[in-house]
């Protein structure tokens, strides 16, 4: 009686029915079993969505290309490369297809981004060619600072002019690729030298340190700002909220400017983009200083986030405290302070970027949940709290997630471990973001969409997957009035989709 | 509302009342914990389970958190493979027997046979007493040669941490599987062999055992082969003396297993011999399971007419999501293992992913054989705090810890596992409740029946109030 039986799958009033012959109880177990793989299927993210014709075409296709490149990976393991660190396989992302394809894709918006994080070491080392650029290399790090005359400000060694160190080193080529990698965290051997989270993080932590006096030169900081909103806007992003410390910037009058005036240079920067690109559809400031300091500190801080609100109504969304949570301060150490400011002040927090059951870094996300965040970024370890994510479930708190950067500093290494697999099967509310693509060569959104498609999420899930998450990312954005850019997402989706059925994209 | 506490009220273990004693216990084993913790927090370089096993493995004994649970009585393993419970060294000293012969077939690969005369099968290099090879020249080098056969630790972690990927891992450990089965399934050497494996999870203080074995013909000096139900036979009498050597431990049962890229028939063939022991040996037989790498094997799906036709009659305890491939025909296992009324899932890694299935396990009480080291080693996880257990022991998932192959990584039979959980994977704040709940879940899940349940938790309570005490000893110079 081996191998007689037989199943044979029909289609009746949308529904498939399997009928079989010669074993009912065999029957009945693979209807079971069809019912409960569909019951999850039914809880991802984009699920309930009905596809159009074109877009079932479309889906058809990328789905061909994600499975003939997971099929592969599965029989050939060594080639998988979500597997391995992201340095071990960024160059060969390009190559995909489905790469290419996710470039193009409309992506809505990118909500968890750092301001000085965004643009890559080739872009850094260009501002440094910038004239009136003085550099002091001491043993540790290296400083920059614009300046008319030599600075006077504290260097182990002496302030030179960038030009002329320049010029005076043998080989400029070998000069700036020494320069560059100030600017990255892109190394070869990334195992080896970030052997742990620490490590990585004070090479992380040295790089913003090190471009300080670059960035902050006030030309040189609304650049970086209008070529980051390009770059976005490159990568078929429609609006962006950034997060930003707001340095006092500087320039070569001897002026020093205030965290107000920093967030009043983004908008006016904002401004003269959208000038430049109509079809970009804006950008939100999320205030957010080191989790450092005391009470008083944290007191100043949301002082000046509630004067930004004042002055700048529609362009500032919320505020956040940043920096690596485990050694930084936990949210309770301010609880009273913020909770007296939540009232007028929305919260983006970043809790539960950590591998640390049961501490206070893992435990920010309760604290984050209670103070009433929009949304949590990161929130990588939720996956342990069950009641907590109810809770976020429950008050439709978006998580942020930043996959490759969870990778880069060192919370995960096979990407298929990473807990937004959980995530999206339990159809919380997500948002993909990239963190700081700057310090590892990713671009805005693309790197981290395809690593989530296919790296991370079921192999079953296709196109609504991707369209949930971009549509997430409007919806979870603090956009206040979300037709307009929805109705536009809605007509750019459709030309995608038109432009894959086409073969055209 | 306080959404931390209610958390820590719903995790595994929190239902554990704890009496006086415990209550110091617990809290001399808290101090240890926080203080590895604590440490590891602030200098995270030094912290060993975000590394391979390999790497820190040698430093385990150090540990005070360890060297507690090495003496906590811990109920049942549940999950083992009986031909690689034992460790390298073990193996070492059985090759040390007369009569044994040694060759290398083309592949390299280690062939052994005990005869009297040199065996006739054809081998490439030809058949040698192991015993003139080893004195052709330096013996402990030749040793330690032949040791490597028997083992997949490297030493340093370098060789298995995720320079290898996961086919290259299984292919080094199914080799070393393939020597150790060959040097085992000559009948005295079985006996010794399970003997010894049993000791050596007796003295890491675990009361019974579930063992997993497939059904071997053993042989006899003189050639002659026993038949498949022989070995099962075997293992109860070895079972039944070392019972009666160590009445404080409990004893054995069986799941017969077969590999999983094996025909129809074969699995077939095995599952009506699983039924014969059954019938031959109804105490001593517990279920049936399907091993091997489950990503290259066939799936539950595949199989299912006849796996659902033995259902009334077979206990099942399969392995289902031992991948990392999300919504593959290995992850999908999980479905099967659950629709097949599966008493236990082995590993059940890829469950996190999978709602329904995370309230479908709850709701039917099925339990998790969880096995973090051997996901470690077998290449799932790397730092083992992203390892799912620690979401199912918040869940309070029916979980129970085991080894897997404790032999062929050099592991303790449980302690090993048992501390990396502890202090690895577990949250910061579970506590001695969480390792008494693992234990009692042990004998709670096992597949004896009532009578012999309240026999093994009679001898577990005796021995947890002796660990109490113990416990409490070590207290005497802790603060200093």
């Amino acid at each position: 009686m081996a191998g007689k039986w037989t199943v044979f799958v029909g289609t009746l009033i949308g529904s498939v029915i399997i009928v079989l012959s010669e074993n009912a109880a065999t029957e009945i177990a693979l209807r079971r079993r069809q019912i409960l793989l569909q019951k999850e299927l039914d809880m991802m993210p984009g699920s309930g969505m009905v596809l159009s014709d074109s877009e079932l075409k479309a889906n058809e296709i990328i789905m061909n290309m994600k499975l003939k490149e997971l099929d592969f990976c599965f029989m050939n393991p060594q080639y998988f490369n979500f597997s391995k660190h992201f340095f071990d396989y960024n160059n060969e992302v390009n190559k995909s297809e489905l790469f290419k394809l996710i470039q193009k894709m409309p992506k809505g918006a990118m909500l968890h981004a750092h301001d000085t994080g965004m643009l890559n070491a080739d872009y850094v080392l260009k501002l440094t060619y910038w004239d009136n650029l003085y550099v002091c290399f001491n043993n540790n790090n290296t400083n920059f600072k614009f300046s008319k005359n030599q600075p006077n400000t504290a260097c182990e060694t002496k302030w030179q002019l960038m030009k002329e160190v320049r010029n005076a080193s043998e080989n400029v080529e070998k000069f700036d690729n020494d320069l560059k990698k100030i600017f990255t965290l892109v190394i070869d051997n990334p195992k080896d030298v970030y052997s742990d989270i620490n490590t990585v993080w004070s090479k992380f932590q040295q790089y913003f340190i090190n471009t300080d006096g670059l960035f902050t030169y006030k030309p040189v900081w609304e650049q970086y700002f209008y070529d980051t909103l390009k770059a976005a806007r490159q990568d078929n992003i429609m609006y962006i909220e950034i997060r930003s410390v707001l340095p006092a910037l500087y320039d070569l009058h001897g002026n020093v400017f205030d965290s107000v005036f920093t967030a009043q240079s983004y908008r006016d920067i904002l401004d003269k983009f959208i000038t430049d690109y109509p079809d970009f559809f804006g950008a939100k400031l999320i205030y957010a200083p080191l989790r450092l300091g005391n009470r008083e500190t944290i007191k100043e801080h949301l002082s000046i986030a509630s004067e930004i609100k004042e002055k700048l109504p529609k362009f500032f969304a919320g505020f956040d405290l940043v920096g690596q949570e485990d050694l930084g301060k936990p949210l309770k150490d301010f609880l009273p302070e913020l909770i007296d400011a939540s009232d007028e002040i929305n919260y983006f927090f970043h809790a539960g970027e950590t591998n640390w059951f049961g501490t206070n870094s893992d435990e920010n996300l309760a604290d984050a949940i209670v103070l009433g965040a929009k949304r949590i970024g990161h929130g990588y370890a939720l996956i342990k709290h069950p009641v907590l994510m109810e809770e976020v479930k429950k008050n439709n708190i978006a998580l942020e997630v930043n996959v490759i950067s969870n990778k880069v500093l060192k919370l995960i290494e096979d990407s298929r471990n990473h807990p937004l697999a959980s995530f999206l099967a339990n159809g919380l509310p997500v948002v993909l973001s990239s963190d700081d693509p700057g310090l590892w060569d990713a671009e805005p959104l693309s790197h981290d969409f395809y690593v989530t498609f296919v790296g991370v999420a079921s192999k079953h899930a296709d196109l609504r997957l991707l369209k949930k998450l971009a549509l997430n990312s409007l919806y979870y954005s603090s956009i206040s009035n979300k037709d307009r850019i929805v109705h536009e997402f809605n007509i750019r989706w459709t030309k995608f989709i038109d432009d894959i059925v086409r073969g055209k994209w | 509302m306080n959404l931390i506490e209610r958390e820590v009220d719903m995790q595994l273990g929190s239902e554990v009342i704890l009496n006086d004693d415990e209550k110091l216990a617990n809290e001399i084993l808290m101090h240890w914990k926080q203080k590895e913790i604590e440490e590891s927090f602030r200098n995270p370089q030094y912290f060993n389970f975000s590394k391979h096993y390999f790497a820190y493995k040698n430093d385990i004994p150090k540990s005070k958190v360890y060297q507690i649970i090495r003496r906590m009585p811990k109920g049942a393993a549940l999950h083992v493979h009986s031909s690689l419970m034992l460790s390298a060294d073990r193996l070492l000293n059985l090759t040390y027997e007369n009569h044994l012969y040694m060759c290398n077939n083309e592949d390299g690969d280690l062939q052994f046979r005990f005869s009297e005369i040199p065996p006739k099968s054809p081998c490439h290099t030809g058949w040698l007493l192991l015993k003139d090879l080893r004195n052709l020249g330096d013996a402990t080098k030749f040793d330690e040669n032949l040791k490597n056969y028997f083992t997949i630790f490297s030493g340093s972690g370098q060789g298995c941490d995720n320079v290898n990927d996961i086919n290259t891992i299984w292919r080094k450990f199914e080799k070393v599987s393939k020597a150790i089965s060959q040097l085992i399934i000559y009948r005295p050497l079985t006996e010794k062999f399970f003997y010894e494996a049993l000791n050596e999870f007796y003295k890491d203080n675990i009361q019974y055992i579930e063992i997993r074995s497939g059904l071997k013909s053993l042989y006899e000096l003189n050639g002659t082969v026993h038949d498949k139900l022989y070995m099962p036979r075997l293992y109860r009498e070895v079972a039944e003396r070392f019972k009666r050597d160590h009445p404080d431990f409990v004893g054995v049962k069986l799941i017969v297993t077969r590999h999983r890229l094996k025909t129809d028939e074969e699995i077939r063939k095995t599952i009506n011999l699983a039924m014969q022991v059954k019938r031959e040996l109804p105490s001593f037989f517990a279920g049936f399971d399907l091993v091997g790498q489950e990503d290259l094997g066939r799936p539950l799906s595949d199989i299912l007419p006849f796996l659902t036709e033995a259902k009334n009659e077979l206990k099942y305890y399969f392995h289902g999501g031992e991948t990392n491939w999300y919504g593959t025909s290995t992850d999908e296992n999980l479905f099967d293992a659950v629709l097949l009324g599966s008493k236990r899932i082995g590993h059940a890694y890829g469950l996190i992913k999978h709602p329904s299935l995370l309230i479908a396990v709850k709701q039917n009480d099925i339990a998790l054989e969880v096995n973090v080291v051997s996901n470690v080693v077998l290449g799932l996880v790397h730092d083992v705090r992203n390892h799912p257990l620690a979401t199912y022991l918040a869940l309070d998932l029916p979980v129970v810890l085991s080894s897997d192959d404790p032999g062929v990584w050099g592991a303790d039979p449980l302690s090993h596992d048992f501390y990396i959980t502890f202090v690895g994977v577990a949250s910061k704040r579970a506590d001695l409740r969480l390792l008494k709940q693992l234990a009692i879940n042990s004998i709670k899940y096992s597949t004896l029946d009532t009578k012999h349940k309240e026999t093994l938790f009679r001898v577990f309570y005796t021995k947890w109030d002796v660990f109490i005490k113990q416990v409490l000893t070590m207290s005497t110079n802790i603060y200093l």
